[in-house]
């Protein structure tokens, strides 16, 4: 049996070796470095200062407002938008699994690359996106060059990137539903409306909740698509700047790696409490 | 059921429209690829390029290094896909199968650094690469991605299903746990070491960040990098930056084709663990 | 050689890390070519004895013998015994053929390719599968992956076999088929084989000797027919038993036997049965269904509730002190439902028990 120890951490070796130095180490080195100012070679310890620094830097509270407005507004939309489809798919028609496929493209193509095509479609001049609107006769804004507009631009791609994840993941839970049931509910001569109330949704709470915050998580760690929409720009003049953006600015632009950690702290912490709000969530749920 | 019948239409058209907006980027993208400038700019859209402009992959490829990019992006791509299996493969076994002292606390520690993002360990990291004089090297760009915690998360999850039963049976018939994992475990496992090492792969072929973080040399650039990169040189030149774009993502999306099932089902798999 | 005590278990206890003692103090031991089977109730801890045995646990105090020597320390792969697990374990991946196989082509004792396959298929003519050589066992009945899992233990040719619940996975009928083919092939080979199982009439029927277990401890280790003629304790008397025993609750006072409805006179019960002298109390008459008949002089009367037909005999019951209680009679005796009959136990053939379950007479 002592036999049995030694072989049983000569296999986790490896694994614990790369989580030691670049998981368990970075998050040390991150807490540490919040409490210092300098360059990277050059670090002295500063207290509270980075925190007092970010704390009242307007560039930070904007990247968390944009933050915030990102994830409590394409998080809801994008995961109703999500629902309606797979319930859509699911109970209405069939070629489920090529609407399936169809929908699940963006999750596994570059964000980067699609950012790119996005950002002529919402072209202000011989963007798709106008063409339509103006078709419509609706207002065509200039979706990519008037800083106003910037924080919808990203919440519209946000919407577009998250609805793949969503609608498998529904598919998934809509799979596991006791197809029995809906045959109960046919027998006693529910319509539609009535089992999609009382039956699908109660069904599909656990899943929607775990959905919910994982797109919150997700939302919160945006970088990539505003980076691929405004060409390496947080948007005209900053306007789109996000938490990454900030901290990524503070890191390698400014050279202030201190501050930048100060707020990657404050970020985690924030989605160390939204993991902590899906446990109690999912406690609850589970407990019912 | 005149009514049931304007339900399914009235579905078949929202799902129409959003599948409409769904693929029509991934095919604007690739028949922009192939337009004139003034095609991809002209007011109202074109969809249909008048004569396919192939040269515009010439250009692409003669103003920057993308084969080098491809081979560095399917290089990493592999090796942290490899590796970083292997590696979850082992411990996942030794977490499964194995009896030892500490176990829970391993346990408790990998789930705990699930949650932890990204994001938040990426600036550092790079900081532990350039101290180590690694960056602008392949080494540099793999090395903090040959385990992962939630690869090794899911396998365990998958060899749990395995009947405990088989190991013991294993055990008597006098393979040693080398024996057990090559001969049993691996080939019982085939599907989703599999979904795991495509989704590993997908991931790795779409890795930006970290990639920009640790490279500036062109030489050393992967595919996402390479890409933005070339569409701010390549400024007002749509065609090319859409054919460039295509080049990135076509690889991919053929993969996806192919292995949809295994994907799907594999992202499903993971993410239901509640 | 030690031929009387080749397996043997010595004081064996067994703690499991959440403070649950499994095995509590259980030493036995076993003829070399006997089939003793391990029985008892779920969770009584056979399990863990077998898996102690094969060295898949480790026990947390007493020994374990194999031909006389310890093999507590040693590996299980080393142990040379053979293992049929209640699901069978069989490698799906993998062909009959290869199933077999596979001891032969890991760990030291492999062999040739040519040699391995040689002897498996010997096996396997010996369990009739040879015409599944290239099937997957998915492909299989439940009695064919059986025979598949009794080849793969066999082909290392061990010493020891342990079998744990190996057709509790089987329907009913296959299983008789099957415990007979096991016990033939056993004997055939002549290995000394452990195996565990729940149901008493398996045990019965397939077992030299059967040992007894319930919360970790061995209540009666002995021939079959013993646990039935003489339990050793009030466990075993209820255990074992189809119909299962009646029991009396009754009070010994001068010399008399007394129930809620009957008396009966000490004298008449068989000197010779009682283990120790016997105080005053209260006391547990248990008695086989068939040693109470109806007779004109019966000790009770009872009104009979219903009258069951299992095969050449028929079940009797009957309430008494509202606790369902048998008599086993010939098919030709004709009482039916409703009918008030006056009943007789054989007292030669009844047990009392203490309350504690220690058995007097």
């Amino acid at each position: 049996m002592k036999q049995n120890q030694t072989k049983a951490w000569l296999f986790l070796a490896p694994t614990l070796f790369f989580v030691t130095f670049f998981s368990i180490y970075p998050i040390l080195r991150a807490f540490v470095m919040s409490f210092q100012s300098g360059s990277l070679i050059s670090l002295s310890w500063n207290g509270l200062g980075n925190y007092q620094y970010i704390f009242s830097d307007p560039e930070f509270w904007l990247a968390i407002k944009n933050t915030l407005l990102y994830a409590l507004i394409s998080v809801p939309v994008a995961l109703a938008i999500s629902v309606m489809l797979a319930w859509l798919i699911f109970s209405k028609v069939k070629h489920k699994s090529l609407f399936e496929t169809t929908f699940f493209m963006p999750y596994v193509t570059s964000t980067i690359a699609i950012g790119i095509v996005f950002r002529y479609i919402f072209n202000g001049e011989y963007g798709m996106l106008n063409f339509i609107l103006r078709a419509f006769h609706l207002p065509a804004p200039n979706w990519i060059d008037d800083p106003s507009m910037s924080l919808t631009t990203i919440i519209l791609f946000g919407i577009w990137t998250s609805l793949a994840f969503n609608i498998v993941i529904l598919m998934g839970a809509l799979r596991n539903i006791d197809p029995n049931y809906y045959t109960i509910a046919d027998m006693y001569g529910a319509n539609s409306r009535e089992k999609f109330w009382r039956i699908t949704m109660p069904q599909l709470v656990p899943t929607l909740a775990f959905l919910l915050t994982m797109n919150i998580i997700a939302a919160f760690k945006i970088y990539t698509s505003v980076y691929a929409l405004f060409n390496g720009q947080a948007g005209v003049g900053n306007s789109a700047s996000t938490a990454v953006f900030y901290i990524y600015n503070k890191f390698q632009i400014v050279g202030t790696p201190g501050v930048a950690m100060a707020a990657t702290v404050v970020l985690f912490l924030i989605i160390l409490f939204v993991t902590f709000l899906q446990r109690k969530m999912m406690k609850k749920i589970g407990g019912q | 059921m005149k009514k049931f019948r304007i339900g399914v239409i009235v579905a078949y058209l929202i799902l129409a429209i959003f599948a409409i907006i769904t693929v029509y980027p991934f095919i604007y993208m690739i028949l922009g690829g192939l337009m004139s400038f003034q095609e991809t700019t002209k007011i109202p859209p074109t969809l249909w390029p008048s004569k396919p402009q192939w040269s515009n992959y010439a250009r692409v490829f003669a103003q920057a290094p993308f084969a080098r990019y491809f081979f560095n992006t399917l290089l990493t791509a592999s090796v942290t896909t490899i590796v970083s299996l292997f590696n979850s493969l082992l411990g996942a076994f030794a977490m499964v199968n194995l009896r030892f002292k500490g176990k829970g606390i391993v346990q408790v520690v990998l789930l705990s650094l699930l949650m932890v993002p990204g994001e938040a360990i990426i600036f550092t990291n790079y900081n532990t690469i350039a101290q180590l004089g690694l960056l602008n090297t392949y080494i540099g760009l793999v090395l903090p991605f040959l385990t992962s915690i939630f690869y090794m998360y899911y396998l365990q999850s998958y060899f749990g299903s395995i009947s405990p039963t088989i190991y013991k049976a294993s055990m008597i018939d006098g393979a040693s746990d080398w024996e057990y994992i090559w001969k049993i475990l691996v080939p019982m496992s085939r599907g989703g070491l599999f979904t795991v090492g495509l989704l590993s792969f997908i991931s790795g072929w779409n890795s930006f960040l970290w990639p920009l973080l640790v490279t500036n040399e062109d030489s050393m650039r992967l595919l996402n990098n390479g890409l933005t990169a070339f569409a701010s040189d390549a400024g007002s030149e749509t065609q090319l930056q859409l054919a460039a774009a295509t080049l990135t993502v076509l690889p991919i999306l053929i993969l996806y084709f192919i292995f949809r099932k295994q994907i799907i089902r594999g992202v499903v798999r993971n993410d239901l663990k509640g | 050689m030690n031929n009387e005590k080749f397996v043997e278990v010595k004081n064996l206890r067994k703690v499991y890390d959440n403070g649950y003692e499994a095995i509590k103090n259980v030493s036995f031991s076993v003829k070399k070519g006997d089939l003793v089977c391990l029985l008892g109730p779920s969770g009584c801890g056979k399990t863990t004895i077998l898996n102690m045995l094969a060295g898949l646990l480790f026990p947390t105090s007493g020994d374990i013998l194999f031909d006389g020597k310890s093999v507590v320390k040693t590996e299980p792969k080393d142990r040379q015994i053979g293992y049929v697990f209640q699901n069978y374990a069989l490698y799906p991946h993998m062909t009959v053929l290869q199933n077999v196989m596979f001891p032969l082509t890991v760990g030291k004792n492999k062999k040739s390719k040519e040699e391995a396959e040689k002897v498996a298929r010997k096996y396997m003519d010996l369990t009739q599968i040879t015409e599944f050589a290239n099937q997957k066992p998915g492909s299989l009945s439940g009695g064919q992956q059986q025979r598949v899992a009794i080849a793969r233990a066999l082909v290392q040719e061990p010493k020891i076999l342990l079998m744990d619940e190996p057709l509790s996975n089987l329907d009913a009928r296959l299983r008789l088929k099957i415990r007979e083919e096991i016990r033939a092939l056993v004997k055939k080979v002549g290995i000394t084989t452990l195996f565990v199982t729940h149901d008493q009439e398996e045990a019965l029927s397939i077992g030299d000797e059967i040992i007894l277990f319930n919360d970790g401890v061995i209540q009666q280790d002995d021939l079959g027919q013993n646990f039935y003629l003489e339990p050793n304790n009030y466990f075993v008397a209820n255990f074992v038993g189809n119909p299962v025993i009646d029991n009396f609750k009754v009070e010994i006072k001068d010399g008399k036997v007394i129930g809620s409805d009957f008396e009966l006179n000490l004298d008449d019960f068989d000197n010779s049965r009682f283990k120790r002298e016997i105080s005053d109390g209260q006391y547990i008459l248990s008695v086989r269904p068939e040693n109470i008949q109806p007779d004109e002089n019966g000790h009770f009367e009872a009104e009979i509730k219903d009258v069951e037909l299992i095969g050449r005999e028929r079940i009797l019951k009957f309430d008494h002190e509202a606790v369902q209680t048998r008599s086993l009679v010939n098919l030709e005796v004709p009482i039916k439902a409703g009918d008030k009959v006056a009943l007789k136990m054989r007292l030669d053939r009844v047990f009392l028990f203490t309350p504690e379950g220690e058995r007097v007479y």
